[in-house]
């Protein structure tokens, strides 16, 4: 009863500042994110050391090119490149950050206004504004000279990381009803795909820019970048230090309109999200929006075989599409499958053997076959009894793979010896490509048999927690059982080059399609009886996360 | 099936279940249904009422880590009823229903569907029986019809066959306006009747459901009793998990209660409710959670200075 009278204190006065109150909160997610486990925190803890390391690396790096003639150009892009950086993060990882979330805080009385203020600084905690910074000093001093250069470097270097927090902070509030929905967090989803093909094209960049003189060639893109905010204040800088002035003063000028220009739509879009109905309000009133049944599509299902084996088929190719993980696994299997031999002839020492990754590749796919189907797999299993129903099944889903993976290995071999040769090698090159893939499908089917491990819906990770050894045994192992049951066509090859039977060397191509055929078939037989009799241990293990 | 379920379910709560009538009926469908039916695609309802019962369990047992979900149990269901599994969260429900429809495999015990052992005889057992889990997906990147006609087909139902059933599923089961929307923009109360219908496009003699009711909006609830009360009352089995009192007693009349991953009662449901007011009363004696209110540490709830 005595604390009755301390409670019900009127309204004070002036509302106390919710920048404190937005720090904490950030520094408590961040605490009890660690929490949850050691492997967490491990992760965090080694996430951040590189982190640290890489930006006073890139910091170190940057200074010591101070004086090159082209650093202008390149600390101008590296800003760009960290900016586009800051603009698609949220995009991919709508979770990283909790308090980017407009949505979380509708139900407090909050103005946007003071609410911007807070949020603005609340995310300057973290590793990436520590990056950035890091970044950005060095760039700063990378190009900077004299005094002058001095003092506008630190006002572009303040008025660069801001622009960076609030880019990230306006595209999460204005994208927040396209990344709370359904179609948002499948895109999310697909982020990796993004991750793997940029990593490719700096890969391809940093040795284009290793080359002596090659930092020459970002000359034509820093003249224009110069002028884009908010890298402009990095041009600014270093015009300041050439004497001239007037440049210097329209670059800052520009970043800091830039600022304001973000701050102003930020505040508009935050207003818009906490005062108008949000998606699960909308789409409760939408109506029957989804496919009307595709007349086409029937037509090319009537052509597969019926029993258990078409609706398989049906279901994994809808699967294949409409499912962002199985339609990331495949795209980055076909990518992959096609840049190995395409990188590898742009570098100059390709050779036809580069093309046997487009069937180890699809092959692959084979694997975790039931993890793709995560817990609705109870599905499956509640419709296989005996070993001849899972035999099907997994027939069917190697047949969905073939159905896919055999054109586009022909594909791939024959287009690798168009453009890397010679042609003389293709009929082996593609026989053997053959019996490789039909020694995955047989180890796949077997793996996904005896190594289930489950596959989350939800984010970038591949592999639930507590299953990634499950996951490599069964990948690696499963690779190295598949070479082995290739080995004999590997041993035919070889025999046929070294007792000099060089004209007879076109029978590795029935033959291989044949032992392909056959080991598959094994496979898929060897594995049934197992499916059938695990069926509940299968579930258990894809029901995971 | 015919489209209209909404006759049904307008008996007043407290009055004796009209299913009691269907253990009669059941029985020269049970004798035409026999043992002898194999593949789970026959035209007629009907559970088998003289027959074996419709589940059989014995020493049924199963641990998780350290911690014991199903406690050694032994619990015999009739044919041709409305059973309610009831208890509170954490008793083993989910655990003794999966493990009795074959999705856990269980530490020790034997399990019996309609005289056949789940484990030695699948392919008598899995045709005989249509399964709604909880906590377990759909194919949820399936349309609604897509799905049933995918289930089916797996069922070995002839495709005209299965596209039929479906079409008249989803009429009864209102959701022919949805029928061409992913599943995983479904509503709970959708997604549990899309189970449902799943479950039930082979015409099984059983049907387990786990929690078919929870989550689910009033009008959908109707629906799915509507149906469910439609399908008992051919003389099929109805299983179903639930902890609200209220709708077992309403609909079942056979109930089982479970807690602590053991059953503290089973039989027909004037014999469990004993002389308790009504079956909440009996239940929460079962499980030893009476008197348990509110105390008097909130004396500052509600009334007088905030």
């Amino acid at each position: 009863m005595s604390t009755r009278s301390a409670a019900p204190a009127a309204p004070p006065a002036a509302a106390p500042s919710l920048t404190p109150v937005f720090v904490r909160l950030k520094l408590s997610l961040l605490r009890n994110g660690l929490r949850q486990s050691t492997g967490r925190t491990l992760a965090y803890v080694a996430s951040v050391v590189v982190g640290l390391l890489f930006a006073a690396g890139a910091m170190a790096g940057l200074i010591a090119l101070r004086g090159n003639a082209h650093i202008g150009s390149l600390a101008v892009l590296l800003t760009g490149i960290v900016t586009l950086g800051w603009a698609v993060m949220p995009l991919f990882f709508p979770t990283g950050d909790e308090t980017l979330d407009p949505t979380r805080l509708v139900m407090l009385p909050l103005r946007p206004r003071s609410l911007i203020v807070s949020l603005l600084t609340a995310s300057l905690i973290g590793i990436g504004p520590v990056f950035t910074v890091a970044l950005v000093t060095g760039s700063v001093i990378a190009v900077a000279d004299g005094p002058v250069a001095a003092v506008v470097g630190v006002l572009a270097a303040i008025l660069v990381v801001l622009v960076c927090v609030s880019l990230a902070r306006a595209v999460a509030t204005a994208s927040v009803r396209l990344l709370t929905s359904r179609r948002g967090r499948d895109l999310a989803v697909l982020g990796g795909l993004f991750i793997a093909i940029g990593a490719q094209g700096v890969n391809i960049a940093a040795t284009k820019l290793g080359r002596p003189d090659g930092l020459s060639a970002l000359e034509p893109v820093g003249e224009v970048l110069r002028w884009v905010p908010p890298a402009s204040a990095i041009s600014a800088v270093q015009d300041a230090g050439q004497g001239a002035y007037g440049r210097a003063v329209a670059g800052l000028a520009l970043t800091a309109l830039a600022l304001a220009l973000l701050l102003w739509w930020w505040q508009r879009t935050l207003t818009t999200v906490m005062t108008s109905p949000d998606s699960s309000t909308l789409q409760a009133a939408g109506k029957d929006s989804g496919r009307s049944s595709q007349p086409g599509d029937r037509g090319l299902a009537r052509l597969l075989p019926g029993g258990r084996t078409g609706p398989v088929m049906l279901r994994m190719m809808r699967y294949a599409w409409r499912d962002p993980k199985t339609k990331m696994a495949w795209a980055m299997a076909i990518g992959v499958g096609l840049m190995v031999p395409v990188v590898s002839s742009l570098q100059g020492n390709g050779t036809i053997y580069t093309s046997f990754s487009a069937s180890a590749l699809l092959g692959m796919q084979m694997y975790n076959q039931f993890g793709q189907d995560t817990s609705a797999f109870w599905m499956v299993a509640s419709t296989i009894s005996t070993p001849r129903d899972a035999y099907l099944e997994l027939r069917a889903r190697a047949f969905t793979l073939a159905l896919v993976a055999v054109p586009f290995v022909t594909v791939v071999v024959a287009g690798t010896a168009a453009f890397i040769g010679p042609w003389s090698d293709f009929l082996e090159v593609y026989g053997l490509s053959l019996a490789l893939l039909g020694a995955l499908l047989a180890t796949g089917a077997l793996a996904s048999a005896l190594f289930p491990y489950s596959i989350p819906s939800e984010g970038n990770k591949n592999v639930a927690p507590g299953q990634g050894s499950i996951a490599w045994f069964s990948l690696f192992g499963g690779i190295v059982v598949g070479s082995l049951l290739s080995s004999p066509m590997l041993a035919l090859t070889l025999w046929l080059h070294l007792a000099d039977l060089h004209g007879l060397l076109w029978i590795l191509l029935p033959v291989g399609a044949v032992y392909g055929v056959l080991i598959a078939q094994l496979g898929l037989r060897v594995a049934a009886p197992r499916v059938a009799r695990r069926l509940p241990e299968i579930l258990q293990a894809v029901s995971k996360g | 099936m015919a489209n209209e379920p909404e006759h049904i379910g307008q008996r007043s709560e407290s009055a004796p279940p009209e299913n009691g009538a269907a253990t009669s009926q059941g029985e020269p469908q049970g004798a035409s249904r026999g043992d002898a039916v194999q593949g789970g695609a026959t035209a007629a309802g009907g559970g088998a009422a003289a027959g074996p019962p419709a589940v059989r369990i014995q020493g049924l047992w199963k641990k998780f880590g350290d911690q014991i979900a199903v406690n050694g149990i032994d619990l015999t269901l009739p044919a041709g009823r409305f059973i309610g599994l009831v208890g509170p969260n954490g008793a083993g429900k989910t655990t003794t229903l999966s493990m009795v429809t074959g999705l856990l495999r269980p530490d020790a015990g034997v399990v019996e569907i309609g005289g056949h052992d789940v484990w030695r005889d699948p392919v008598a057992v899995k045709s005989r029986i249509g399964v709604l889990p909880e906590g377990l997906r759909l194919f949820e990147r399936l349309s609604g019809r897509e799905l049933l006609g995918y289930m089916g087909r797996l069922r070995g139902l002839p495709g005209d066959e299965v596209d039929k059933r479906a079409g008249q599923l989803l009429d009864v089961l209102d959701l022919a306006g949805s029928q061409n929307k992913l599943v995983v923009d479904y509503s709970t109360g959708m997604r549990k009747k899309i189970g449902l219908a799943a479950a039930l496009l082979h015409n099984p003699e059983i049907l387990f459901l786990d929690e078919p009711f929870e989550g689910v909006d009033p009008v959908s609830a109707q629906t799915i009793r509507g149906v469910l009360e439609r399908y008992t009352g051919s003389g099929a089995t109805v299983i179903f998990s639930s902890h609200v009192m209220e709708l077992v007693e309403s609909l079942c009349d056979w109930v089982a209660v479970m807690a602590g991953g053991r059953i503290r009662a089973d039989g027909p449901i004037a014999q469990v409710r004993g002389d308790a007011p009504s079956l909440q009363n009996a239940f929460l004696e079962l499980v030893g959670a009476q008197g348990r209110g509110a105390g008097q540490n909130l004396d500052w709830l509600g009334g007088g200075a905030r």
